[in-house]
């Protein structure tokens, strides 16, 4: 998939990249992205993928935008209250690069729908803020085969993680039980603030990049803890769980760029 | 084998970007000739070009670079 001249001055910035080439950026043009959830961490992970060129960028949410919302969700403008997420993402998202297909879905990822939700996606970003999605997110890319993004935000931390079912440690591998319930505070209660947020879901993006390019190794089989809203950064590995009932069984995926 | 480019007119890095994706479908030892306007173009496309490998050779405005 070659690219055309309005193409080439878009993305300019990133193919002078020593790192980046013409064959990274029709990769990425031929590429399928989901982005589950458009919050604090889905507004900019979308935002980069979709300005970054990745031919198609599904976004899903299934709730409407509230007040609450805005201080962090910059997908997200004052006149969209009431309207639904993924109807108000993907509207700015086909401004920013009108080149890119973008869907909107405005559902909910549950057990029963999230392997038909991200099937046929080269990746798969998760900026969910419940731990039940995550495994249900995880459990679906493993057994789809589906490269995922996990992300988390709670105060001025954060987590990323990369994960390449069936070669990587996934999700439930490095986390095999959620937190007991109240241990953890919901997200709404411990307070979030937006460029903290905005860190995590950008590192997301670069991650999926990194996934769908091969243009440089990402976070697999470790976990990128954040801290002090971004300023103090720490790798701590991870490996796959033996008997893993999400990913022990899942072969490992044809070999990605 | 040898190819053109004309980027008179067309600003860093763009130019760079051009040059970059032509030599990219270029075979290994294949020579590219890339015209540019003086100034920052002319100092910048080379320096690029010889930090990515290539071998490079300046005639007027003219850059002649063999795909590594």
């Amino acid at each position: 998939m070659s690219l055309n001249e309005e193409e080439i001055e878009r993305y300019s910035r990133q193919l002078a990249l020593p790192e980046w080439s013409g064959e990274a950026q029709e990769r990425l043009k031929s590429a399928s992205a989901i982005v589950i959830g458009l919050g604090a961490l889905g507004s900019p992970a979308a935002t980069y993928l979709v300005a970054a060129g990745v031919g198609r960028v599904g976004v899903v949410d299934p709730d409407p935008v509230e007040l609450s919302n805005l201080s962090r969700q910059p997908l997200h403008f004052t006149p969209d209250i009431e309207q639904g997420k993924a109807e108000s993402a993907a509207a700015k998202l086909s401004f920013i690069n009108p080149n890119v297909q973008v869907d909107p879905y405005p559902a909910r990822v549950e057990e029963d729908n999230a392997e038909a939700i991200v099937m046929g996606a080269d990746v798969v970003v998760d900026c969910t803020d419940s731990f039940e999605t995550r495994y249900v997110v995880n459990d679906a890319c493993c057994a789809q085969r589906v490269p995922l993004v996990e992300g988390g935000v709670l105060g001025l931390s954060g987590q990323v993680m990369s994960i390449r079912p069936g070669e990587s440690a996934c999700y439930r591998c490095a986390f095999p039980t959620a937190p007991p319930e109240g241990s953890v505070p919901a997200c709404r209660d411990a307070g979030v603030l937006g460029p903290v947020a905005g860190v995590v879901g950008s590192i997301q993006a670069l991650e999926a990049l990194k996934l769908l390019t091969g243009f440089a190794e990402p976070l697999t089989d470790r976990i990128l803890q954040i801290d002090e809203g971004g300023i103090a950064r720490t790798l701590v590995r991870t490996s796959r769980l033996e008997g893993c009932p999400a990913c022990a069984r899942v072969p490992a995926a044809p070999q990605s760029p | 084998m040898s190819s053109a480019l004309d980027l008179t007119g067309v600003p860093c890095p763009l130019n760079w970007v051009r040059t970059k994706l032509a030599l990219e479908r270029m075979r290994a030892g294949e020579e590219l000739r890339v015209l540019l306007d003086p100034g920052e173009p002319l100092a910048s496309v080379p320096r690029s070009a010889r930090e990515d490998g290539h071998e490079v050779r300046v005639e007027g405005t003219t850059v002649v670079i063999v795909r590594r």
